[in-house]
């Protein structure tokens, strides 16, 4: 795709020149407002500033039928003092409501002495981690509407059975400015694209649906028609092919995870148990584990908050941390937790760059960016080849865990009966039922198929985008629940 | 935090401007929804404050129609610029929008139900008494057995929040709207293995919650699952708790609107007038219950709320509408267009489900079961529990029922079923019903027969 249509942004960044975003306020005042949070005690105050505009079209019944957008902005105000942390946010984006913001959290603290603040350096900004050649509010609108029309026709085009086609298109644009009191200051451009299709495929009294999607942390070239003629292929392809399905039957046997998708069993059986807020409460089965082998010896994992122009990606986390790719499990053995700033001073570890929010309305916890389990060196075809029965889930439906204990229950919304060392027929109504630690023991095989998928996940009330992935990957034995 | 500087968004005068404003613009019509609240969060963890979070919210939507067009914008900035913009880029999502002749307004009623949520006394307490109340949850969470291990998060919130609504054909309200609740999320340990609990309290003000009796429930519901393992596979009588009872009732509810019937993505459709469960079973919609977290005077785009059976006495008596989809069936709207925030257009959802029935001792039901398993936890329900094919297939935790006893805890079952089977299995309903505040649910015990429980 050509640049041609997008609306040139002005040239990078330059730290402290002034010409930057910065949410209508100066340095003056948020360096003032650092002081004005401290003023009745505190040892850490932090001031976040956002603005962030959307964009969001659907198609369904062959009608554009959803266009909808806007802009919210704000200022959140967070002071901490010992272990407790005051917040205060407004969406009144000017320095009297930040004023106000900081004067609330003073007056909820008020025990203690004056606390400092340093002065604030340059702001720092690294506009190169996540390009973005196609500004994406620059295209125009109608190009976008294009996108759903070339998807819902690929979707009905796959076969006559398809009954319904929902195509969604987002797009957004979060600008942010982060001070605190430690003298930091960090601005991030952030610009997201997504694509989604679902279909609904009907035979008989037998309902499926799909569900595809594509985005990440880059501009409109990560789109074109192809693109969503493609997921929209792909996602009537899963409502068809289990039009045939039958009842899954309940049991215990070896399961195959497809690449992609399944990576969001490692993201919820494990990597929620790895976020220090857990850890730090002794919430999680993983606490107190570090160095101890907790999957099988052919597993490395890893979540990697700079990877480039992932969907989980950004060029700082939301307390102005550098991201990074951290190593959390090491040839079977767990090598590290996932830290925002508050809970690694805890921990005496340095923060990881996995302190996140959904909004300046919401105080940064730890949060995972884009988790996955690494490639191994076996193939797809071996390892189904090497499963004389077996389940193989193609696809998950999402789930849920309790992280204190690792129990999880997931849908599969794409299964399929292994036999014989060959994928035989698909399975309808199929859940994996376990806990992370088992499951990730019982990992056998590993293929070298990496795929990486876009989501949202919601923690405390708060959602924000995630990558999972992992290769294709063989669990010796794991509960399915069926209705057979 | 509770003064701010800018034109309040909750006054109709100042969302009649916007309405000129849009008209003047293009617009043929044009409605404003404005939104506001003041909000506290408290989080308390071993006897202290964790968290302590004050919010101002306001926010304006925008939805106009254009050459039959739906055009839809929203903006946190409420003053002069930031209504401009709102309004040019509410008219230019309606350029690209396909016409659509169900794409209406809500036109004016006969004025609304006298339905009260506004209680001043949320502001009785102040923050060091809220805070007091999340530490005595706590408290008798952690007093009450000494196999509580922790309670990961306990939470007290509250909010005072408003609405207005203005349209160019007539729609004008406004109203305040109170609530507050405890929560909290138990751990129970046992010999290595962790069990959790929670439980909530709900109301309009806080003096009115009961922080002891919170505290137990959570710490009861974790420490009676300790010692859990798998059982058999059997097919029995499954009695699901009111919290259960609630996960599922919001998928039914989702599955009753005529959003999910004229999309074909409801297993009701064309059921309309037929027996669809056990004779037992009453459900409402009821978006003007006293109590109801999800109760006011109109929904969120000016249609008066009211009650609407769903299921009465067994038998499918119809579904929920907004406007729009009112339209397209011939039909009027039951008052359940509602939107999540001030940034989405209105949808069908319902406002409180309320299930009735004849009540049967809690104890009762139990032993009237010979085997069977009593439902304290369910995981996967929302991905488990297809409105669509109707098939249902959850993660359960819960208590062994033999002979009418309650004996072994369960953990790593699976309950299955599908929807109508187990809408037409009910067999009895408890004298617990009680609000569920995830949707807003209030439902007894529930006791299902016909269900596969799996195990090992």
């Amino acid at each position: 795709m050509s640049g041609q249509d997008g609306r040139e942004r002005p040239a990078a960044d330059v730290a402290g020149t002034g010409a930057e975003w910065h949410g209508g306020i100066d340095a003056g005042a948020l360096h003032s407002a650092l002081g004005r949070a401290l003023t009745r005690g505190g040892d850490f105050a932090e001031i976040y500033v956002e603005e962030r505009d959307t964009l969001g079209m659907r198609r369904e019944d062959r009608q554009v039928d959803q266009v909808t957008g806007g802009r919210e902005s704000g200022v959140g105000v967070r002071l901490c003092d010992g272990e407790r942390t005051y917040y205060a946010h407004s969406d009144e984006l000017s320095e009297a409501g930040l004023f106000r913001a900081a004067d609330t959290v003073a007056a909820a603290c008020g025990r203690g002495a004056p606390g400092s603040v340093v002065d604030l350096g340059g702001v720092r900004s690294e506009p190169g981690r996540h390009p973005v050649a196609v500004p994406p509010e620059g295209v125009a609108i109608e190009r976008k509407r294009a996108l759903l029309e070339a998807g819902d026709e690929a979707a009905r085009a796959a076969g006559g059975e398809v009954v319904q086609v929902t195509v969604s298109y987002g797009e957004g644009r979060q600008r942010i400015l982060i001070v605190n009191s430690e003298g930091d200051a960090v601005r991030d451009d952030r610009t997201r694209v997504r694509l989604m299709t679902n279909v609904v495929a009907h035979r008989g009294d037998v309902i499926q649906t799909g569900y595809e999607s594509l985005g990440g942390s880059i501009g409109f070239e990560l789109l074109d028609e192809s693109a969503a003629e493609r997921v929209a292929r792909a996602a009537a392809q899963k409502a068809l092919a289990m039009l045939a399905a039958s009842p899954a039957p309940a049991g215990s046997m070896p399961v195959v995870l497809a690449n992609g998708f399944g990576g969001v069993l490692f993201h919820e059986a494990c990597g929620h148990g790895l976020e220090a807020d857990a850890i730090v409460k002794g919430a999680s089965i993983y606490a107190g584990k570090l160095g101890e082998m907790v999957a099988a010896p052919i597993v490395d994992a890893y979540d990697d908050g700079s990877l480039p122009n992932g969907w989980g990606s950004a060029a700082f986390d939301d307390e102005g941390v550098t991201t990074a790719r951290t190593k959390v499990i090491d040839g079977g053995r767990l090598c590290g937790y996932l830290y925002d700033r508050r809970h690694a001073g805890r921990l005496g570890a340095s923060p990881s760059g996995n302190g996140r929010r959904q909004s300046f309305r919401h105080v940064p916890i730890p949060r995972m960016t884009t988790t996955y389990i690494d490639s191994g060196d076996a193939t797809p075809d071996e390892i189904i080849a090497a499963t004389p029965r077996g389940f193989y889930a193609r696809s998950l439906a999402g789930g849920q865990v309790e992280p204190a204990s690792g129990a999880f229950v997931f849908g599969v919304s794409e299964g399929y009966l292994i036999e014989g060392g060959r994928i035989t027929r698909p399975l309808r109504g199929a859940t994996l039922i376990g806990s992370g630690i088992d499951i990730l023991n019982r990992i056998d095989m590993i293929a070298a198929d990496m795929d990486i998928k876009s989501g949202m996940c919601g923690k405390d009330g708060q959602a924000v985008p995630v990558g999972t992935g992992q290769p294709t990957l063989r669990i010796a034995e794991m509960t399915i629940g069926g209705t057979a | 935090m509770s003064a701010r500087e800018g034109p309040d968004v909750t006054a109709a005068e100042h969302l009649d401007r916007i309405v000129e404003a849009a008209q003047a613009a293009g617009a043929d019509e044009a409605e404003v929804f404005g939104q506001r609240s003041v909000s506290r969060r408290i989080k308390v963890f071993g006897g202290d404050v964790e968290e302590l979070d004050q919010a101002v919210r306001q926010g304006l939507g925008l939805r106009v129609l254009q050459a039959g067009a739906v055009g839809y914008a929203y903006t946190s900035d409420v003053t002069g610029p930031g209504v401009e913009e709102l309004v040019c880029r509410a008219l230019a999502h309606a350029a690209v929008t396909d016409p659509d002749e169900h794409a209406l307004l809500a036109t004016p009623g006969d004025g609304y139900p006298p339905v009260d949520v506004h209680d001043p006394r949320l502001d009785d307490l102040s923050i060091e008494q809220k805070i007091g109340l999340a530490r005595d949850t706590e408290r008798a969470a952690l007093d009450h057995d000494p196999r509580v291990k922790l309670v990961e998060d306990t939470i007290y919130a509250d909010a005072d929040a408003g609405v207005a609504l203005v349209s160019s054909l007539g729609v004008r309200g406004s109203y305040r709207e109170d609530d507050c609740y405890l929560f909290l999320y138990v751990l129970a340990e046992l010999d290595g293995a962790v069990e959790t609990g929670i439980a909530y309290d709900v109301g309009r003000y806080p003096a009115g919650l009961d922080a002891g009796a919170c505290g137990i429930e959570a710490a009861t519901r974790a420490c009676r699952l300790l010692g859990a393992r798998a059982c058999p596979s059997f097919k029995g009588t499954a009695v699901l708790e009111p919290y259960v009872a609630a996960s599922v009732l919001n998928v039914l509810g989702s599955a009753l609107t005529a959003e999910a019937v004229q999309k074909g993505r409801s297993l009701f459709a064309r059921l309309e007038g037929t027996p669809v469960a056990a004779p037992i079973v009453t459900l409402l919609d009821d978006g003007t219950h006293p109590q109801g977290l999800a109760s006011a005077p109109f929904d969120d785009e000016g249609t008066a709320c009211r009650r609407t059976p769903l299921i009465s006495a067994g038998v499918l008596q119809g579904f929920l509408y907004d406007v729009r989809t009112a339209h397209k069936a011939g039909r009027t709207s039951t008052g359940n267009g509602l939107r999540g925030s001030y940034q989405a257009l209105p949808s069908v959802r319902p406002t409180n489900l309320v299930l009735e029935g004849p009540a049967t001792p809690a104890a009762q039901i139990v032993a009237g079961i010979e085997h069977g398993v009593l439902v304290t936890d369910a995981v996967g329900v929302h991905s488990g529990a297809n409105p669509v094919s109707g098939e249902f297939s959850v993660g359960i935790s819960g208590i062994l029922i033999e002979n009418g006893r309650l004996t072994q805890p369960l953990r790593e079952v699976t309950l299955s079923s599908d929807i109508l089977s187990m809408l037409k299995g009910v067999v009895a309903l408890g004298d617990d019903a009680r609000w569920v505040p995830s949707g807003s649910v209030l439902v007894p015990s529930v006791a299902i027969e016909g269900m596969s429980i799996g195990g090992t």
